[in-house]
């Protein structure tokens, strides 16, 4: 194991400081951009999702939906834009402003409450978890971003979702 | 059978192969347009080597993989999964599993889905036991 290496050292240390406060600004946000599911949890959605992933269960078919769709009914759909008070999508372009302008997705952890059912509204909000960083990897110099997704049926959660990019400066981009 | 779920459980190898349609009809039947998903020409200009599978997608394998071992009836808590290699068409995956901790009613698995080129997704999916 070489060294830790000094944030300074991978990024300009006006760079990193603005970076980090930007986090901090948009961290304290906490749950924003609240949306609803363009529609309600439904069988032909459900249907045309167990086709393409080849899942034949009765269960599906009998008013419950599969519990990782709970991401797909709060998609963008094709056109859809994050608002600009979306917190990962402040976040992003924060990164993207100061230079980071490549992305990819590294973790993505869900837990369910509940599996839903057929006529369930959903609706969705975003928080910024963390931002860490500057890092050296094996893509480029660049800062782990986490979000936190919260699904909600009414008042009740029913979902969670961690997900994590990296936000980065391809290698011999610089 | 969920109920006797225990530690050391190997899941039966699953062997996928990964078609354009496969790529293309996950990503929508997820609803995730990005056009790298679905339109080879854009994803090689932005340096991939072709469409890839979307996230969405890797976890949803996941979940299958899971539920055709453990059964239609078990109860998935979550699914949580790290990012390697990614999953072209003409590849395939290789999905192995174990599982590695059964613990206050909760079992957790961990899932390896394998490609060409490496790890496409390490995962660990929870469900009651």
């Amino acid at each position: 194991m070489s060294a830790p290496v000094e944030p300074q050292q991978l990024v300009d240390p006006a760079v990193h400081e603005k970076v980090m406060a930007e986090a901090e600004r948009i961290k304290a946000w906490g749950e924003a951009a609240e949306r609803y599911a363009r529609d309600e949890v439904n069988q032909p959605t459900i249907n045309n999702w167990l086709e393409a992933m080849g899942v034949d269960n009765p269960r599906f078919k009998a008013g419950e939906a599969p519990p990782s769709m709970a991401q797909v009914w709060t998609m963008y759909g094709l056109g859809g834009r994050p608002s600009e008070d979306d917190p990962l999508h402040a976040m992003m372009r924060a990164l993207t402003d100061a230079g980071f302008t490549a992305v990819l997705g590294t973790n993505c952890e869900q837990a369910y409450d509940r599996y839903l059912t057929v006529g369930e509204q959903l609706r969705v909000t975003t928080a910024l978890d963390s931002v860490v960083g500057p890092k050296a990897t094996g893509m480029g110099v660049g800062y782990f971003v986490t979000s936190r997704n919260t699904w909600y049926v009414g008042d009740e959660r029913v979902a969670t979702m961690l997900f994590r990019v990296l936000k980065f400066i391809p290698k011999g981009d610089s | 059978m969920s109920s006797a779920l225990k530690v050391g459980d190997r899941l039966p190898d699953w062997s996928l192969p990964i078609t354009p349609t496969l790529v293309v009809s996950t990503a929508i039947a997820t609803r995730d347009f990005q056009d790298v998903h679905h339109d080879r020409d854009i994803a090689q200009a932005a340096g991939s080597k072709d469409i890839f599978v979307n996230i969405l997608t890797s976890t949803a394998l996941c979940e299958r993989y899971v539920t055709d071992w453990a059964g239609p009836d078990v109860q998935i808590r979550g699914i949580a999964i790290r990012l390697g290699a990614p999953a072209y068409p003409y590849d395939t995956f290789t999905f192995t599993g174990e599982v590695t901790e059964v613990e206050d009613g909760v079992a957790t698995i961990k899932v390896v889905g394998a490609v060409s080129l490496g790890d496409h997704v390490i995962g660990t999916v929870k469900v009651a036991a």
